[in-house]
């Protein structure tokens, strides 16, 4: 189980459309901004990264003291981030895997602007649920 | 995420949207209706592609993004694959399916044939404008799911031969 995890999913035009908190541990004040601002500075390693394999899933492309940034890739080039502390590499695929359907069927609603923020509070909660079931 | 949908609803739904734009919303603008329909089908292939392009991994170029489309995509939405597949290596791709689905139920009209190649005729052009309203959704979903793969593209249907259709799909820059 994670002590500290920050999920972000960042669209095709690199503007963030959902962000979420999903470790276990309190948010400390003092670092409030620091884990967007590594998830934020991850992305231009992920941007060289995701053309030069055709897979999904690229592991862990950065790393800030103990934490580790990892990525998952979909096809339509929308970025799904975790950073997170723990080792445990199957569970996190596991969870980008459900996480990114749920994506889609966030995508599939007719009345959802693809780009925009997620504001659904069902598909929050789901994706918390995840996290507590998989990290 | 699967459950199943009579085909007669799709093609009750294409015809009532083609018949809605073009009859009551932009009634005498068929370049308006064309426009609204195609962005439609842009929206959709947007949502079509992301789905269908889960379980794979993700392209490597250009040609792999079409042979995707001729392949897996034309057989998860028509339940069949393209039949033929042209290109010029320099942007320009032609997808030709030999048996259209969606037009499959569009008549062919007879008197047309026996007209000789005078493409002012009113009955032959209208009949081949009534089809073409029909083929801007199938062009908006392609260039939706092009989009989406990053191949930023304009794409046109050919309907010189029913029921063959292509579609000519020319990448930007």
């Amino acid at each position: 189980m994670a002590n500290t995890a920050c999920f972000i999913i960042v669209g095709r035009n690199d503007i963030p459309i959902y962000e979420a908190e999903v470790g276990s541990a309190a948010k400390r004040e003092d670092a409030a901004q620091l884990h967007q601002f590594i998830l934020h500075a991850a992305l231009d390693v992920v941007q060289d990264l995701a053309w030069t394999t055709s897979a999904m899933f690229l592991k862990s492309v950065d790393r800030f003291n103990d934490l580790v940034v990892s990525v998952y890739v979909t096809a339509g080039h929308t970025r799904l981030m975790l950073l997170h502390d723990s080792r445990n590499e199957d569970g996190i695929k596991s969870f980008f895997q459900e996480v990114h359907e749920l994506y889609i069927k966030i995508l599939l609603n007719p009345l959802y602007l693809p780009g925009s923020r997620i504001t659904s509070t069902h598909f929050d909660t789901k994706v918390r649920a995840l996290a507590r079931k998989y990290l | 995420m699967g459950r199943e949908v009579a085909e007669s609803c799709v093609d009750t739904m294409l015809m009532e949207m083609v018949a809605m734009f073009s009859g009551r919303f932009y009634a005498n603008k068929p370049e308006l209706a064309a426009r609204r329909i195609e962005a439609i089908g842009y929206q959709v292939g947007h949502q079509l592609s992301e789905r269908y392009t889960m379980e794979r991994p993700r392209f490597s170029d250009h040609l792999e993004a079409i042979k995707f489309i001729c392949k897996d995509f034309w057989s998860e939405v028509f339940k069949k694959q393209i039949d033929n597949l042209k290109t010029n290596h320099r942007g320009t791709f032609v997808l030709q399916d030999n048996k259209f689905r969606w037009l499959s139920r569009v008549s062919i009209d007879p008197s047309s044939e026996k007209e000789t190649e005078d493409p002012s005729t009113p009955g032959e052009s209208k009949a081949a404008q009534a089809v073409s309203m029909y083929l801007y959704f199938p062009c908006g979903i392609i260039r939706g799911v092009l989009s989406n793969l990053g191949i930023p593209c304009a794409v046109s249907a050919d309907i010189s031969s029913l029921p063959t259709c292509s579609f000519v799909i020319r990448v930007k820059a």
